[in-house]
C-alpha cells in the first residue's frame, strides 16, 4: 500500500536561496510523523508546499499515490490535505463558531459539518463554551485548539501542524500534545513540525530531523530520543555533531 | 431652531450619498488594501448610464436600480478579473492603486467622448414632491436616496454577517492566506468583494443621477469626499461608513449654513485631516485595523 503522503526529491527555493534540497519523507496513514530541527532547518518550508502555498522547483508530492504536486490548495484541501500554519492564523474578528465555519467551506466538508462539530467540541470542549465569543478574545491554549479544530471542520485525512507549542508554556504544550494524539486515535493522521524536540519525540511514531535544507536523520521517536547526537543538539546535552 | 433642524437633516440625507460610496470604498479596502480612486467616477459613469436609460427608453430612475446594480455588480467581476486580479496577489499594493488612477482617467475620457463635456440632471416628474410639516420641508427624493442608503447598507451587512461567502470576505480582509488555507479560492473572494463595492457604486449612480447635477469630472471629487466620510467612519465596518457619510453630509451643510459655500471644501478637508490625525481609526472603526509602525 502506498503511503498517504509522500514527499520525493522536493527543493524548494526562495529567490536565490535554497530552502529545501532533495527531501524526501513519507507518512503513512494512522501514523504521528514529527519533523524536527533547528530555525531555518526548512521544516515550515516543507509544509508549505505540502499545502500548495510554495511551488517547487524539483520533486513530487504524492497524496494517496496521486501526484498533486501542481494541485491548488483548495483541491488539496478537498482531497484531505490540511495545515495549521504557524502562529495559528486564526480569523480574530470572527466568532469561533464561524472560524468552524470557515473550516468547513467546501462542499465535501460541509456535507459533514454537524458530525466534525461534534468531533470538535468533543476534543475542545471549551470552544463549545465560547462558540459566540471572539476568536481573537481567547487565550493562547485556546486559540491553539481552535486552529487544529478549524483544520478538524475540513473533515481531513492528513492534518500538518507547523509549530503547535509556539507561545505556549510547557503545561499547556502538553495539553496540546495529548489532544493531538487523541485526534490521531480517532483516526487522523498527523504530521507536525516542532521546535519542543523532546515532547514532539516522545508523542510521534515515527520523525525526521532536518537541517539546512536537508533530513540528516529519521527512525522511530524511541531511537532517535535515544540517539546521542540528537540528544546532544536537541535536548540540551553537550558536544553535537548535528 | 427650525431652519437649524432643517439645516441638518438636508445634511443627513444628502450625505447619504457619501454614505453609500465609502461603504464601497470599506469593503473594496477590506481585501484589496487600496483606496479605489476610480470609485468617484464609476459612479458618475452609473450615473450617465441611469440618464441614459432615463432619456432614451423613459425608464424611472428607481426601476433602473434593478438593471444598474446587477450590471454593477458583473462590470466590478469584470473589471477585477480583467485588472487587478494580477496586481492583488503582489505584495506592492502601488500597482492596484496605479491601476485604479488608470482606470478613473480611462472612464473619465470614455464619458466625455460618449456622452460630451455638459452637465446632466434628471427631470423627473416628482422632483418637486416634498414632504412638509412642523415648518420643515423635505424633498421626497432625498429621503428616497436615505432609504436607498440604509437598504444597501442593511443588505450588505447582512451578507457579510449571514451568508458563508460574506464571512469568506470577512476572512480574507483579515488573513488572506489563511483564508487560502480553508480551501476557500481566495480570489473568487476578493473579486465578489470588489464587484459588491462597484454594485453599492451602482445604487449610489441612481442616487445621483435623482439628486444632483454632475458631468463627467465630478468624479473624482466625490470619491476623495467618500474618503473623508471612509475616515471618519472608520475602515472594516459599512454601518460606520455609512454614518461617516451622513456626518459629512451635516457637516458640510452647516458650513453652508454658518459661514458659506465657498467654505465647504476647505472645512472638509480640514476635518478629514484633523481625524487622521487625532482619531486615525475612526469614529466607529476597530482598532487595531490601524497599526502602530
Amino acid at each position: 500500500m502506498s503511503p498517504l503522503l509522500e514527499i520525493k526529491n522536493l527543493s524548494v527555493s526562495y529567490g536565490d536561496v535554497r530552502a529545501l534540497m532533495d527531501v524526501s519523507l513519507e507518512v503513512a496513514e494512522g501514523e504521528i510523523v514529527a519533523l524536527v530541527g533547528s530555525n531555518g532547518a526548512g521544516k515550515s518550508t516543507l509544509l508549505k508546499t505540502a499545502a500548495g502555498l510554495l511551488r517547487p522547483a524539483a520533486g513530487h508530492v504524492l497524496f494517496e499515490g496521486h501526484d498533486i504536486t501542481h494541485l491548488s490548495t483548495k483541491h488539496r484541501v478537498d482531497r484531505g490535505i490540511v495545515l495549521v500554519p504557524e502562529g495559528r492564523r486564526l480569523f480574530q474578528t470572527l466568532t469561533v463558531e464561524e472560524n468552524l465555519k470557515m473550516g468547513a467551506y467546501l462542499p465535501r466538508a460541509r456535507a459533514n459539518y454537524e458530525e466534525s462539530l461534534e468531533r470538535v467540541f468533543g476534543l475542545f470542549p471549551v470552544l463549545k463554551e465560547r462558540a459566540n465569543g471572539k476568536a481573537g478574545l481567547l487565550s493562547g491554549g485556546e486559540q491553539q485548539m481552535l486552529a487544529i479544530g478549524r483544520a478538524v471542520m475540513a473533515h481531513p485525512k492528513l492534518v500538518m501542524i507547523d509549530e503547535a507549542s509556539l507561545g505556549l508554556s510547557p503545561i499547556l504544550t502538553r495539553k496540546i500534545f495529548e489532544l493531538i494524539v487523541a485526534l490521531n486515535q480517532q483516526g487522523t493522521t498527523v504530521l507536525m513540525v516542532e521546535q519542543n524536540i523532546h515532547m514532539a519525540l516522545n508523542i510521534c511514531h515515527r520523525a525526521y530531523v532536518m537541517k539546512t535544507g536537508h533530513i540528516v536523520l529519521s527512525g522511530t521517536g524511541e531511537e532517535l530520543l535515544a540517539n546521542v547526537d540528537v540528544r546532544k543538539a536537541y535536548v540540551g546535552e553537550r558536544g553535537s555533531k548535528l | 431652531m427650525t431652519s437649524l433642524l432643517q439645516v441638518v437633516i438636508n445634511g443627513i440625507l444628502l450625505g447619504s450619498m457619501y454614505g453609500i460610496a465609502a461603504a464601497g470604498l470599506s469593503l473594496i479596502f477590506g481585501t484589496m488594501r487600496i483606496i479605489f480612486l476610480a470609485q468617484g467616477t464609476v459612479i458618475v459613469f452609473f450615473a450617465f448610464v441611469v440618464y441614459w436609460l432615463f432619456v432614451k427608453a423613459n425608464i424611472d430612475p428607481y426601476l433602473c436600480l434593478l438593471i444598474v446594480v446587477p450590471f454593477a455588480f458583473l462590470v466590478g467581476l469584470g473589471l477585477f478579473y480583467a485588472l487587478f486580479m494580477r496586481a492583488a496577489a503582489l505584495e506592492d499594493k502601488n500597482v492596484s492603486l496605479l491601476i485604479a488612477v488608470g482606470l478613473m482617467y480611462l472612464i473619465e475620457n470614455a464619458i466625455l467622448k460618449v456622452w460630451s463635456a455638459s452637465p446632466r440632471g434628471l427631470d423627473i416628474s416628482y422632483s418637486s414632491a416634498v414632504i412638509s410639516g412642523w415648518g420643515l420641508r423635505i424633498p421626497w427624493l432625498r429621503v428616497a436616496l436615505f432609504g436607498l442608503a440604509l437598504v444597501s447598507g442593511l443588505v450588505v451587512y447582512l451578507f457579510l454577517q449571514k451568508t458563508r461567502l460574506g464571512m469568506a470576505v470577512r476572512a480574507a480582509a483579515e488573513d488572506m492566506e489563511a483564508t487560502t488555507l480553508q480551501g476557500i479560492n481566495s480570489g473568487w473572494v476578493c473579486a465578489v468583494s470588489f464587484a459588491v463595492g462597484i454594485g453599492l457604486a451602482g445604487v449610489a449612480g441612481v442616487g445621483m443621477a435623482t439628486v444632483y447635477s454632475f458631468d463627467y469630472q465630478f468624479g473624482f471629487t466625490f470619491a476623495l469626499k467618500a474618503l473623508i466620510a471612509l475616515s471618519l467612519g472608520g475602515i472594516g465596518n459599512v454601518f460606520g461608513a455609512l454614518a461617516g457619510g451622513l456626518i459629512l453630509g451635516v457637516i458640510e451643510n452647516l458650513t453652508a449654513y454658518y459661514l458659506s459655500i465657498s467654505w465647504i471644501e476647505a472645512v472638509s478637508y480640514g476635518v478629514f485631516i484633523l481625524v487622521l490625525i487625532f482619531l486615525p481609526q475612526g469614529l466607529f472603526g476597530k482598532r487595531g485595523v490601524v497599526k502602530k509602525a
